[in-house]
């Protein structure tokens, strides 16, 4: 999708050039919030929030986890009502009480987790609960007037591809394409890159700067503060509920964006070098040999993998999600079955998939989805707190489960993790998504002996969280333990991992030093086009 | 300044039984309200039906009979639901139980001392032969408990019926469709009531136990709440379904052995008395705890015996039956509303 993109109603010069349009003096905001206020229980989501979009700009959205960006967008898509405030579109007060209202009012939303149905196709998806769908919805016609849209739009899509089968970019265009066949003249997205490849960022920004060409407008929600910089035209930051600053993108620096969005100055790639005297185990603490697995479907994931993880070391694994890393992740923890190869432990075979041996072994995981299968949210704290330690005492003697035990370690947990829990008794559901990752990522850390694999530990968590998480994992390292991290940051994998390895399509597409490394090289792996190792 | 109402995602204890009572209160108004219309006095039927359950020692006695199979079928579904599953199916157990402990009572001699325990082995092992297919089909081929014990409840019962009309028929000839008296009996505990009541508390309580304080336990619960996280912690769900299912069985066999040795004494059809699915109702009404289902059998006891003193005064047996529908329906209402809290609305100047 390299070539220049069209918008109606924008001149093909426009388009071509990319820059903003020039926007004749008096012209009304597209959208303009005013002193926009919302309470949750126990929480002020959003404190007089003022925000200014223009037309034909590009506005970027930046905060931590929790400072109201997407309670924000939700009010400005009509899911949920501000307690005070107005909502000024086109110089116009106006009430969007419903998501229709504000789709009517010409405001659409990718969302980070895209709201497709996977079992319908592109042309389906399109035509979703959409007003002008022909009554008569055939295969055929759905697909044409589809193709007819991906054309207007210039966006590559294959109308009578089934969505489930698209790549998370694909599946990406095929969002945008719903919300701008909508007639969206303000085009918001949350994270949209977090899913991409480099390339696939490429071709999205390409795109937005061709629809901000045309007079329209993007609120672009990220925390990535070097793609904000590069994308947008202004920069607003919240913190806490409150618009703390709107800054033009040209002259804005980094760490000043940064210390305004965490309200301290921060350390921002903060090397972490490996403590004095730590050395690389010279046997590997965890080998796989060739090692094949399957899918749920399945499908072949893995395919001859052979890895090495030396204790004292963090091998990081780059690549584009759904390229077999949850299946590594899992072959390496022990709950999925190799259909051929060998997983071996300081070098025993392991004769069994067993993940309750491979803890009690000593490896710890984070795992990808923690909030759905690292914790049972209708349980207590304290009982999601011993998912590892149920078995053996302090918690478990015998047969027996001892409560009050299991409450003391999670009281130390919590303690080490910094997560203030009220009740050890509730149920972990209730707090919050941050504060229960750190707890099963100080649950893990715990039990790692040997390794920890971490799947995406900083996924979801904010800037000041990451940092702490980042840093027991060089700290595990300089105990001596080994470290697995799965992860879509490149740059956080360059800045921690001794070495990187890049997955594509279940194959190891090679391993190399990180110092060695540069994302170029590495983007090209991880779009299969590498050297196999 | 307006007030609105707000979900709360956590509901302390003395709102939840506050919104339980609430509910039940509501229930008995409506079904007042339906008997005054229907040219009743509610309020002396209410007073006669507290009386004849709770006034006299006799009352209790008679209500401790109810309570006691209806613990057990409670615990039997509440059980199951911890991991997940639903045992539609303790009809069914209760009956294979009863008929497993007739099998011993009837054929095998000897001191009660030795003949009782067999019995309640023989009831527990019946009961958890009954949910074997089920629960061997759930864990490893993935088909819904809930219509195979469910429809195994129907062999069940006919079974039962064949027997006791059949190659078990009193042979005196002075009852019919019924057994000979089955000679063993659980020692009394008062004028009618059983050993069976007792019994019954101290399974409840080591169901609680075995759930709160073992590792089985444990890892029960981790598998009921989110497979996914038992599969990440290698807890094997595949077994523990299949052994909470077995015992669940076993609990509803018991129940039918309890009953049979301890109230009826001869194997008949419709021994089971619909226990088995007002347990189902139990379990509901304690939200799946074990003690719980304590309190929960003795109000579906009370409504029960509340059936029996209103068809004395000519009330329609199905209307027992609406009241409990009538208080099901009232508690899942009342376990919502709790959730919500008025809230004043902030108004536009702050």
């Amino acid at each position: 999708m390299g070539v220049p993109l069209a918008f109606p109603p924008g001149t093909a010069a426009d388009a071509a050039s990319g820059r903003p349009p020039a926007i004749p003096p008096g012209t009304p905001a597209l959208v303009e919030l005013q002193g926009i206020t919302k309470a949750f229980p126990g929480v002020l989501a959003n404190d007089a929030v003022d925000l200014t979009v223009m037309p034909g700009e590009i506005h970027a959205l930046l905060g931590e986890n929790g400072a109201g960006k997407s309670t924000l967008m939700n009010i400005l898509t009509g899911i949920y009502q501000p307690d005070a405030g107005t909502i000024i579109l086109d110089g116009y007060a106006r009430a969007l009480p419903s998501p229709q209202a504000a789709i009517r009012a010409g405001i659409g939303m990718v969302h980070q987790h895209f709201k497709l149905v996977p079992a319908f196709t592109v042309a389906e998806n399109i035509h979703l609960g959409w007003s002008r769908t022909p009554w008569r919805a055939s295969a055929a016609a759905l697909e044409a007037r589809t193709r007819a849209l991906a054309e207007r739009f210039n966006l590559a899509v294959r109308p009578d591809a089934v969505v489930g089968d698209l790549s998370a970019g694909e599946q990406q265009r095929v969002e945008i394409l719903r919300v701008l066949a909508r007639d969206t003249r303000l085009l918001i997205l949350d994270e949209p890159t977090a899913v991409l490849t480099p390339a696939e960022a490429r071709e999205l920004f390409a795109a937005l700067r061709a629809f901000r060409a045309s007079g329209n407008a993007v609120i672009f929600i990220s925390h990535k503060l070097d793609e904000v910089v590069a994308i947008a035209d202004r920069i607003s930051v919240l913190r806490g509920g409150r618009k703390v600053a709107t800054r033009p993108a040209a002259g804005a620096d980094e760490r000043g964006l940064a210390s305004l969005m965490v309200g301290h100055d921060i350390t921002l790639r903060k090397a972490r070098p490996r403590a004095a005297g730590t050395l690389v185990s010279a046997a590997p603490v965890l080998e796989l040999d060739r090692v094949c697995a399957r899918d749920d479907r399945g499908l072949m994931a893995l395919r001859d993998v052979t890895l090495a993880l030396h204790g004292g070391e963090i091998l990081g694994i780059a690549g584009v999600a759904g390229n077999g890393q949850r299946e590594l992740s899992q072959v390496v923890t022990g709950m999925r079955r190799v259909t051929q190869g060998a997983v071996r432990i300081d070098g025993r075979p392991v004769a069994r998939t067993d993940a309750a041996a491979f803890a009690a072994a000593g490896i710890g995981h984070i795992p990808e989805d923690r909030l759905r299968s690292g914790l049972a949210p209708d349980l207590s704290v304290a009982d999601n707190a011993v998912l590892r330690d149920y078995a053996r005492p302090p918690v478990g003697k015998g047969g027996l489960f001892r409560p009050w035990a299991a409450a003391r370690l999670a009281r130390t947990l919590a303690a080490e993790a910094a997560v203030a829990v009220p009740d050890f008794g509730m149920p972990v559901r209730n707090l919050s998504g941050g504060n229960q990752q750190r707890l099963v990522a100080r649950r893990e850390i715990r039990i790692a002996e040997r390794v920890l694999v971490a799947a995406y530990p900083s996924r979801g968590l904010d800037v000041g969280a990451i940092d702490t998480l980042l840093s027991y994992l060089a700290e595990l390292r300089d105990r001596g333990r080994a470290v697995l991290l799965f992860s879509e940051e490149l740059e956080e994998i360059l800045e921690l991992a001794d070495r990187v390895a890049v997955l594509f399509e279940g194959r190891i597409m090679g391993v190399m030093p990180a110092a060695a490394a540069d994302v170029e090289t590495l983007g090209l792996m991880m779009g299969g086009r590498g050297a196999r190792a | 300044m307006s007030w609105r109402l707000q979900r709360v995602p956590n509901v302390p204890a003395g709102a939840a039984l506050a919104g339980r009572l609430g509910a039940i209160v509501a229930a008995l108004a409506c079904v007042a309200a339906v008997l005054t219309l229907a040219g009743l006095a509610p309020g002396r039927l209410g007073a006669e039906v507290i009386g004849s359950a709770f006034g006299s020692i006799e009352g209790l006695e008679d209500l401790g009979l109810l309570v006691t199979p209806l613990i057990l079928t409670g615990i039997a579904v509440a059980l199951t639901q911890r991991i997940g599953l639903w045992n539609i199916g303790g009809e069914g157990q209760f009956n294979a139980g009863a008929l497993a402990a007739t099998a011993v009572g009837l054929h095998v001699g000897g001191d009660e001392i030795w003949v009782l325990p067999l019995m309640a082995l023989a009831g527990a092992a019946g009961g958890a032969a009954w949910i074997l297919v089920p629960t061997l089909a759930r864990a490893f081929a993935g088909v819904s408990e809930l219509i195979t014990t469910l429809l195994l409840n129907f062999v069940a019962a006919l079974l039962v019926a064949w027997l006791c009309t059949g190659p078990w028929r009193d042979p005196s000839g002075r009852a019919l469709a019924t057994t000979a008296r089955i000679p063993a009996e659980l020692p009394p505990l008062g004028d009618t009531l059983h050993w069976g009541f007792p019994a019954a508390i101290a399974v409840a309580v080591l169901a609680a136990g075995l759930l709160a304080f073992t590792r089985f336990g444990y890892e029960v619960r981790i598998a009921g709440a989110n497979p996914g996280a038992a599969l990440y912690a290698g807890i094997p769900v595949r077994a523990r379904i299949v052994a909470v299912m077995l015992l669940s069985g076993a609990v509803a066999g018991l129940a039918g052995t309890i009953e049979l040795a301890g109230t009826v004494h001869r194997l008949q059809g419709g021994i089971s008395n619909n226990y088995g699915y007002l347990g189902i109702m139990v379990a509901v009404l304690a939200r799946g705890s074990c003690l719980g289902v304590i309190a929960g059998a003795v109000l579906m006891a009370a409504l029960l015996n509340a059936g029996i003193v209103l068809q004395t005064q000519g009330v329609n047996t199905s209307t027992v039956l609406a009241i409990t529908g009538l208080i099901l329906l009232f508690t899942a209402i009342g376990d919502e509303v709790v959730h919500y809290r008025p809230v004043r609305r902030t108004s536009a100047a702050d």
